[in-house]
């Protein structure tokens, strides 16, 4: 995005600063002030039960998420080592968190548009469902992706 | 055999992840379309997919934990209370219920065939170049099809 990118830190962040975003009813409103790589797609089958279909997750330093609503905010324990936040009155889904990691993943879907990023990847294409194709030309992994260098 | 013995081919079943809403399908349901409208996106937080066919093709088996959010003026979502799986999208006095793909269980032997109110998709993702019919909100055939 040209004529709309400032530096936070040590880099160069295009496009707006912030990302906004929340559920379908407003109950959870939140700013993740720490811009992401990118989008990456997942289709395990939690996240397809979760989501209704494939979800699109960025990932960001949790200390960096602040929230505006959180009233209908509500966690699931949805593996031994994980939880997955969504609206307890809308439906949204809209996070997931790995137990002391530091990272949460905000779905995609509920940042405030435009957001500016790019899907990255394709992880857990080995678990996805029958009754679609990935036809785009973003990398893909059978399982999880290999850590960043 | 009479025509309606030989339709009735499977039963399809599905439900949410933690298992405290399941169903039941009892017709052929329609080809999966993948709706980029906002709500849709807002709710799935990313591109919703759904199938549809007659709401009385449709046995919830357990519902103890299937709650509804009345999403618009004409419409009304279904998702699961405890672990926030998305689940069905009903409009009001219409025939149809529409069901998540994703909550589906595999193999669904179901297919793609649309993508739907293209015009209100995020920036994030570009439609991939897979052939499916494309529809814009303003356009003729924007919503879920039963094959016909």
């Amino acid at each position: 995005m040209i004529g709309n990118e400032i530096v936070i830190g040590n880099g160069t962040v295009g496009g707006t600063a912030m990302l906004p975003g929340g559920c379908l009813c407003g109950g959870v409103r939140f700013l993740a002030t720490e811009r992401p790589m990118g989008v990456v797609n997942c289709h395990c089958g939690q996240c397809r039960r979760f989501h209704g279909h494939v979800g699109a997750y960025i990932t960001v330093p949790r200390d960096t998420v602040f929230f505006d609503a959180d009233a209908t905010l509500a966690w699931y324990r949805s593996s031994a080592k994980a939880e997955r936040g969504f609206c307890s009155r809308c439906g949204s889904s809209l996070f997931w968190k790995g137990d002391g990691n530091p990272l949460v993943d905000i779905a995609a879907g509920s940042l405030d548009q435009p957001t500016g990023l790019a899907t990255l990847r394709h992880i857990h294409v080995a678990d996805k469902g029958d009754y679609y194709d990935i036809d785009d030309v973003v990398e893909r992994f059978p399982a999880e992706a290999p850590e960043p260098p | 055999m009479t025509e309606m013995t030989a339709k009735v081919e499977r039963v399809w079943t599905g439900g949410c992840a933690c298992g405290g809403v399941r169903y039941e399908i009892t017709t052929q349901p329609s080809p999966i379309s993948f709706c980029h409208c906002g709500q849709c996106r807002r709710q799935h937080s990313h591109v919703g997919a759904y199938t549809t066919f007659p709401r009385d093709a449709l046995r919830v088996v357990k519902d103890e934990t299937l709650t509804w959010y009345r999403s618009s003026e004409r419409a009304r979502r279904g998702f699961c209370s405890r672990c926030g799986a998305g689940l069905f999208w009903e409009a009001d006095g219409g025939p149809n219920v529409d069901v998540t793909a994703g909550s589906l269980d595999e193999p669904t032997g179901l297919r793609a065939d649309r993508h739907i109110w293209i015009d209100f998709k995020e920036d994030y993702y570009d439609l991939p170049d897979d052939g499916l019919l494309r529809r814009a909100s303003t356009e003729p055939d924007n919503e879920t099809k039963t094959e016909s």
